[in-house]
């Protein structure tokens, strides 16, 4: 469960991203934050990650107060969450299977575990056949798909994901958004930004809409 | 528990890994670092050496005095009387001229030469044990002796060790502060190799702080890199150091033979050797430790 409540997020030069928000995402509801460019949709996420802190107001992740969080709690937390990031975030000078395998790392799973967990994300995504490329070699979707399937391979409650469509063509775009729904059919609680009115069509799902940092509706 | 062992084996194969995978840089980063250590471990012993002979030399207050050639028996007598009698006197030995003599005969194996002299050239002498060291005791000493008459030289022969046994002490305080400079150097050498890594890994440890890992799980293969670098830095230290005594020992031990010592140069023991090393480690890791420290400081992401 997500909850924002009158949520600010103010940068040092003075600029509100974020002009008290309040809402809540329940346990396994897939919710799509929309807006123009600029709104906050991806401070929200940030926030909801703890890669930020609210300036005012609070942010609960499954019942923990994010902001309160010290370093090595924060990192458990993100242990829990599966991140896709919207410039991807990959590592050009590791392979697909090493790439995939940086969270599993992260939380000291044996090798033969990694493996077999790497290999079903990579699965998931339809990236098996990829293993041992080099991420650069892969096309815009793929790379997408990559970033998906580390962001799965903890098996997280929760996926945060920013933008995943953003830059595709359409069938990758409905590809992804497919994905995300397969989670969501499993329980896993979804977050996303995204401006895709044909994803968000696809997904049916609840919206939240910013506009100049407040909610629309 | 299991979990950090992995997390540790993980560490400490990809630190591995780093350092074979740049081989020239590898080699040439343990060679600065060694050298680095060689010189103050060198120094110390060559120190450690000379304070052992230093050591092992008399460095006893005694003042010998030689009285001159035509002195006779009874003036002789009176001498010795009256340096008993002196205040800053605690013992006189008398030593005849025929003692001297054949003393000379038996230590310096110039029995032939000295029995082709037609007079004994050694005059009588006394070996005088000062109550007390100090140089203003010493001093007063001299010249009472001095004032006396008949006497010829006074000799101060321990003055040479006492000058030997500071000089000893002095270098020992050079090469700790030496030790502590180039300590320093170390712990920069190897922050900055740690920080040449932290750039060429910006965008992993980036990512890998968003997906949950720790300041310590980052950390931690850069302490292995460093600890690593600093044993391998230690090795190399102590064996250009062994490879100096091997090079250098047989020629000091002729030089110091011909000056009728058995001095010789001896290297560092095993647990010396041992200690160098593990040091040497432990500077790396601090190294590694304060670079990566500083970056993850200025990176916070909080």
């Amino acid at each position: 469960m997500i909850v924002f409540s009158n949520t600010v997020k103010r940068y040092p030069n003075g600029f509100e991203a974020l002009k008290g928000v309040s809402f809540t995402i329940e346990k396994g509801e897939i919710v799509a934050v929309t807006g123009h460019s600029g709104a906050g949709k991806s401070t929200l996420l940030r926030l909801a990650a703890g890669i930020e802190l609210a300036s005012q107001g609070s942010v609960l992740l499954n019942n923990q107060n994010v902001s309160q969080l010290k370093e090595a709690g924060l990192a458990v937390m993100r242990r829990n969450l599966g991140l896709v990031f919207q410039d991807h975030k990959l590592l050009f000078d590791r392979t697909v299977f090493e790439n995939v395998a940086l969270p599993l790392s992260i939380a000291a799973f044996s090798r033969l575990e990694t493996g077999r967990r790497v290999r079903a994300a990579l699965d998931k995504v339809g990236l098996l056949n990829h293993e041992k490329a080099d991420p650069i070699t892969l096309s815009g979707g793929e790379q997408q798909r990559l970033c998906i399937a580390r962001a799965i391979v903890n098996r997280p409650a929760t996926l945060i994901a920013d933008e995943p469509t953003g830059n595709l063509d359409q069938a990758y775009a409905e590809k992804i958004i497919d994905l995300f729904k397969s989670f969501n059919d499993v329980g896993v609680t979804v977050l996303l930004a995204t401006h895709d009115d044909v994803g968000l069509a696809r997904l049916r799902c609840r919206r939240i809409t910013l506009e100049s940092g407040k909610l629309a509706r | 528990m299991k979990a950090w062992l992995i997390s540790h084996r993980q560490a400490c194969r990809r630190a591995i890994r780093r350092l074979l995978s740049q081989p020239t840089v590898t080699l040439l980063s343990v060679l600065v670092i060694g050298i680095a250590i060689t010189l103050p471990l060198g120094l110390y012993v060559t120190f450690a050496n000379v304070s052992a002979a230093a050591s092992r030399a008399n460095t006893e207050p005694n003042v010998n005095v030689y009285l001159a050639l035509n002195v006779s028996e009874q003036e002789t007598r009176d001498l010795e009387r009256k340096l008993k009698a002196l205040h800053e006197v605690d013992r006189v030995i008398f030593i005849s001229r025929e003692t001297a003599l054949s003393e000379m005969k038996r230590i310096a194996n110039l029995a032939d030469l000295l029995s082709s002299l037609e007079t004994n050239p050694l005059p009588h002498a006394f070996s005088i044990r000062p109550k007390a060291g100090d140089p203003v005791t010493l001093e007063a000493l001299k010249k009472d002796i001095a004032a006396l008459p008949k006497i010829d030289i006074i000799a101060m022969d321990f003055e040479w060790a006492q000058k030997l046994k500071r000089f000893a002490v002095f270098a020992e305080r050079i090469v700790l502060l030496l030790g502590l400079l180039l300590a320093a150097a170390v712990v920069f050498v190897t922050g900055n190799t740690i920080r040449l890594q932290i750039l060429t890994q910006k965008d992993e440890i980036e990512v890998s702080q968003l997906i949950g890992a720790t300041r310590r799980f980052i950390r931690r293969p850069f302490l292995y890199f460093g600890t690593f670098q600093g044993l391998l830095a230690g090795l190399v230290a102590v064996f250009a150091v062994m490879v100096f005594i091997w090079w250098a020992g047989a020629e000091v031990r002729a030089l110091t033979a011909s000056y009728g010592s058995d001095f010789s140069l001896q290297a560092p023991t095993g647990q010396q050797s041992l200690s160098v090393v593990l040091l040497a480690g432990l500077l790396g890791w601090l190294g590694a430790f304060l670079s990566v420290w500083m970056y993850l400081r200025r990176v916070s992401s909080r």
